[in-house]
């Protein structure tokens, strides 16, 4: 260089240096659209010119009242545009893409975000967070979506990250750090939106980490309160201790409960009506059931938290010291019954289908959603209990001759559910659910384990099986089901050769759409089942379709694009899906009118 | 973030054809196929000089592509507003702006070279007018595609916006020069996101700006910024800054 300087301080200075994650960052931008309020998001379920949460409607009902596109009409719905993720990085395409002011915001797999005009398809900005390579998500580099609030769209990231993004500019508004991905931590849900607040879990049952639900200030990204999903450990509002959540030690022997799991790894929903928000936690950890004597709660869990103070209010766990790894995580998703009550339906991954109250978690009735269910006889009809098949679990290895593995047992459902992360949605209309279900089970056994920070943490073998044609009734996996919550009748099915892996939308025009990993986005009568229309869309459908209106016309949606979890823990389930080819896309259909 | 790529190809054609930029072309004392599109882009309607007080020194020939050292010094010219750096044949062309607030208006950084090609600096004066000065800087080429190297190193978020510092001072000036750990990807690697520092700026205990940047792609991986300041540096001198993922830095700089 030009200049001349006398070096004075020959010491190599280290400075303290940093990422801050708390602090706001402060961008000149002022929205240039209306911004979203909680009001709009409490009236999402009913406005049809947008979709501003995951669930259509924090309720998570994924029902459009939209009703052009009927069931008269649907042999008019055409393609208006599809849009290619791109990239080197075609996986599993698990989003729901929100809507707001013309403009469609769809994530992709690898913690993309892209924003669209939501007519045309024409791309208005993308954002690709940079990614460690050590990330550990178990089940596929996906993400199911974002949430709108005030000008930001917000989503978690695989390195368990939390952004915030300009919907105008994309540009980074906020930014927090969830926890270390290094110890496991990752996120792909979509976040829920209460009361003014970003609601999110976090994912990483299979190492070990603590499952928590975490409410921040949405728009600045501040934390409000913290409520782990495992008993023992210390909630936190305002950064003051909030209570432990349960008591220590009651459902846990020694100290597994500090490396208990439950992720929330499905997020959420939450009832502006009960002011409750309803997050489903996942397996206990280890897997090995014979090491965590007792029901390790909240495991395989619903729990309610009211968002005001944190807390939680009531739970009710399906499957109590799971051996099997059937989260809880599914959705719970309220609504009023034919005769006035104030509900909740929940499809569990355990293959059981639980209809409970609203405000106080009350088990009304239960159900077998899936035609074969080994574990359980049934459930106790007084509290929804299952009552255990102590031959159905699998063995501890310390028992075992040489203290290696366990007994083996053949179980169903498979660990991959009689439901999995796909979204079901009811209609007010005919009352039912409509359950994207898998009939499948697996062999499973026991082995040692001890925990290491940012490792498996499993103790178990497995691999999934087809069930017996004659047992099921066909050769199939998948099972597109219409559920009356009412009497627990599965009132209509469509069978599907593969497992089902994409979420369900029913309308106000009496149909019921959803797709399936060999590419079809289907649509049947919702009151029939009779499949009225099917388009392919070039690649495995792994992703809940979507409905909205703009300028007179109703739109549906869907993300296509091949992934999940079934290509990676497949097993015998292969030959139903290794044919099939990865993509991903955003395909947006409306009616044809015929030229003038 | 591919917008500048496909945008320096498209005008390669445009450059050809209307009479006036041909006069532009020849003024330029780079002669560089891009200027007119350069001036178009990022300088509008304002008036422009070509100023030998704007000088901007760097190598001939690049040793390494990824890291070109270059300097970027004003001297005389009062009032300076705000300074671009471009390089004209990169496929992205804007490499960083900065305004000296108390610094003195001199920068030297390392930066990536697609290909040869001019590196000006661009100086905005109060009254409008924009002082151009620059070289040009051979190189072998491949600087912006190239996957940076961090990107093979598992533990590049551990060190992630870490800064090191040096100082020097004689009896008139001091410079600070400052390592910040950041890949800085440019996007343009296949299956790698862009990933770069958007925003520094150097502040002093009462929180008074002494030089903002706008730093953009093509500047190096873990980039090295060099400032110069009339007599000591400030007392509590602090970088703060951020990158286009959100991630914050906070470095003090310890005299």
């Amino acid at each position: 260089m030009n200049h001349k300087f006398q070096e004075v301080d020959l010491m190599k200075r280290t400075l303290t240096s940093v990422l801050v994650a708390s602090a706001m960052i402060t961008l000149a931008a002022a929205p240039a659209t209306a911004a979203v309020t909680d009001k709009d998001i409490e009236n999402d379920a009913k406005s049809t010119g947008d979709v501003l949460s995951w669930g259509l409607g924090t309720q998570g009902q994924r029902y459009s009242p939209l009703a052009k596109v009927n069931t008269k009409t649907i042999k008019d719905l055409v393609p208006v545009w599809s849009f290619s993720f791109g990239g080197e990085k075609q996986r599993g395409q698990e989003s729901q893409p929100v809507i707001h002011n013309g403009k469609m915001f769809v994530t992709g797999s690898y913690s993309r975000m892209f924003a669209l005009d939501a007519k045309s398809g024409k791309k208005l900005w993308q954002y690709e967070h940079r990614l460690p390579d050590g990330i550990m998500p178990c089940c596929d580099v996906v993400n199911r979506g974002a949430a709108l609030y005030d000008n930001l769209v917000i989503f978690a990231t695989l390195d368990a990250q939390l952004v915030a993004l300009d919907q105008d500019t994309g540009k980074v508004v906020w930014k927090e750090k969830i926890d270390e991905y290094s110890a496991g931590y990752s996120a792909t849900a979509a976040p829920i939106i209460a009361k003014g607040m970003v609601l999110t879990g976090v994912s990483g049952g299979e190492f070990g980490v603590l499952g928590r639900v975490e409410a921040r200030d949405a728009k600045t990204g501040k934390m409000i309160w913290v409520r782990p999903t495992v008993e023992g450990h210390m909630g936190t509002k305002d950064g003051k201790d909030n209570g432990i959540s349960g008591t220590t030690n009651a459902t846990w022997p020694g100290d597994l409960w500090k490396t208990g799991g439950a992720a929330t790894w499905l997020g959420g929903t939450y009832d502006p009506e009960t002011g409750l928000a309803y997050f489903g936690t996942g397996n206990p950890a280890p897997w090995n059931s014979a090491l965590r004597p007792g029901d390790n709660l909240y495991s395989c869990s619903t729990v309610a938290i009211d968002v005001t103070t944190g807390k939680i209010v009531w739970h009710f766990q399906g499957t109590p010291n799971d051996g099997w790894d059937y989260d809880g995580v599914n959705e719970f998703i309220t609504y009023k019954s034919k005769d006035g009550k104030h509900l909740g339906g929940k499809a569990d991954r355990n293959g059981f289908f639980y209809v409970l109250d609203a405000k106080t978690g009350k088990f009304q009735r239960g159900f077998p959603f899936v035609k074969k269910i080994t574990w359980a006889t049934g459930l106790d009809a007084e509290t929804g209990r299952p009552k255990f098949d102590p031959a159905n679990r699998p063995g501890d290895p310390a028992k075992s001759a040489d203290g290696k593995k366990g007994t083996s047992v053949f179980s169903a459902p498979s660990f991959l559910g009689g439901k999995n992360q796909m979204p079901m949605a009811y209609s007010p209309d005919t009352g039912y659910f409509y359950v994207p279900a898998n009939e499948w089970g697996m062999e499973i056994w026991n082995e040692p384990v001890s925990y290491k920070k940012g490792a498996a943490y499993l103790g178990a073998g497995f691999t999934i099986k087809t069930l017996d044609p004659k047992e099921i009734g066909g050769d199939y996996i998948g099972a597109m089901r219409a559920i009356d919550p009412a009497t627990g009748k599965i009132v209509w099915e469509v069978k599907n050769n593969a497992p089902l892996w994409g979420g369900v939308l029913t309308t106000k025009g009496g149909l019921v759409f959803w797709g399936t990993p060999e590419g079809f986005l289907k649509a049947a009568d919702a009151k029939t089942g009779k499949e009225v229309w099917s388009f392919q869309t070039g690649s495995g459908v792994v992703a809940p379709p979507i409905s909205w209106e703009q300028d007179g016309e109703q739109y549906i949606g869907v993300a296509s694009g091949w992934g999940g979890a079934v290509p990676l823990w497949g097993g015998d389930v292969a030959k139903k899906v290794n044919y099939l080819n990865q993509g991903g896309s955003m395909w947006v259909f409306k009616l044809h009118k015929s030229g003038k | 973030m591919f917008l500048p790529c496909l945008f320096t190809a498209l005008v390669v054609f445009v450059v050809v054809s209307p009479a006036s930029t041909f006069a532009a072309m020849a003024d330029d004392p780079l002669q560089s196929p891009q200027w007119t599109d350069i001036r178009d882009r990022y300088l509008g309607a304002d008036k422009v000089v070509f100023d030998p007080r704007v000088a901007v020194s760097g190598p001939k020939i690049a040793e390494d592509s990824m890291n070109v050292p270059v300097s970027v010094k004003i001297s005389g010219l009062v009032d300076v507003r705000r300074v671009l750096v471009v390089a004209d044949l990169n496929p992205i062309v804007k490499v960083l702006e900065f305004s000296s607030k108390g610094a003195l208006p001199s920068l030297h950084f390392r930066m990536k070279l697609q290909q040869g090609s001019p590196v000006r600096a661009m100086a905005q004066t109060g009254d409008g007018v924009w002082h151009v000065g620059g070289i040009w800087i051979d190189a072998s080429g491949g600087g912006c595609t190239a996957p940076s190297v961090g990107r093979s190193a598992a533990g590049w978020t551990e060190t992630l916006g870490q800064v090191q510092s040096r100082v020097w001072q004689n009896e008139t000036q001091s410079r600070v020069k400052l390592n910040i750990m950041h890949p800085m990807d440019t996007g343009l690697a296949p299956g790698i996101p862009a990933f770069y520092i958007e925003r520094l700026s150097l502040q002093d205990a009462a929180g008074r700006e002494w030089m903002t940047l706008d730093t953009f792609e093509p500047v190096s991986e873990n980039p090295v910024f060099s400032f110069d300041f009339s007599g000591p540096p400030p007392a509590g001198l602090t970088l703060v800054g951020r990158d286009n993922n959100g991630n914050r830095i906070n470095a003090r700089v310890v005299k």
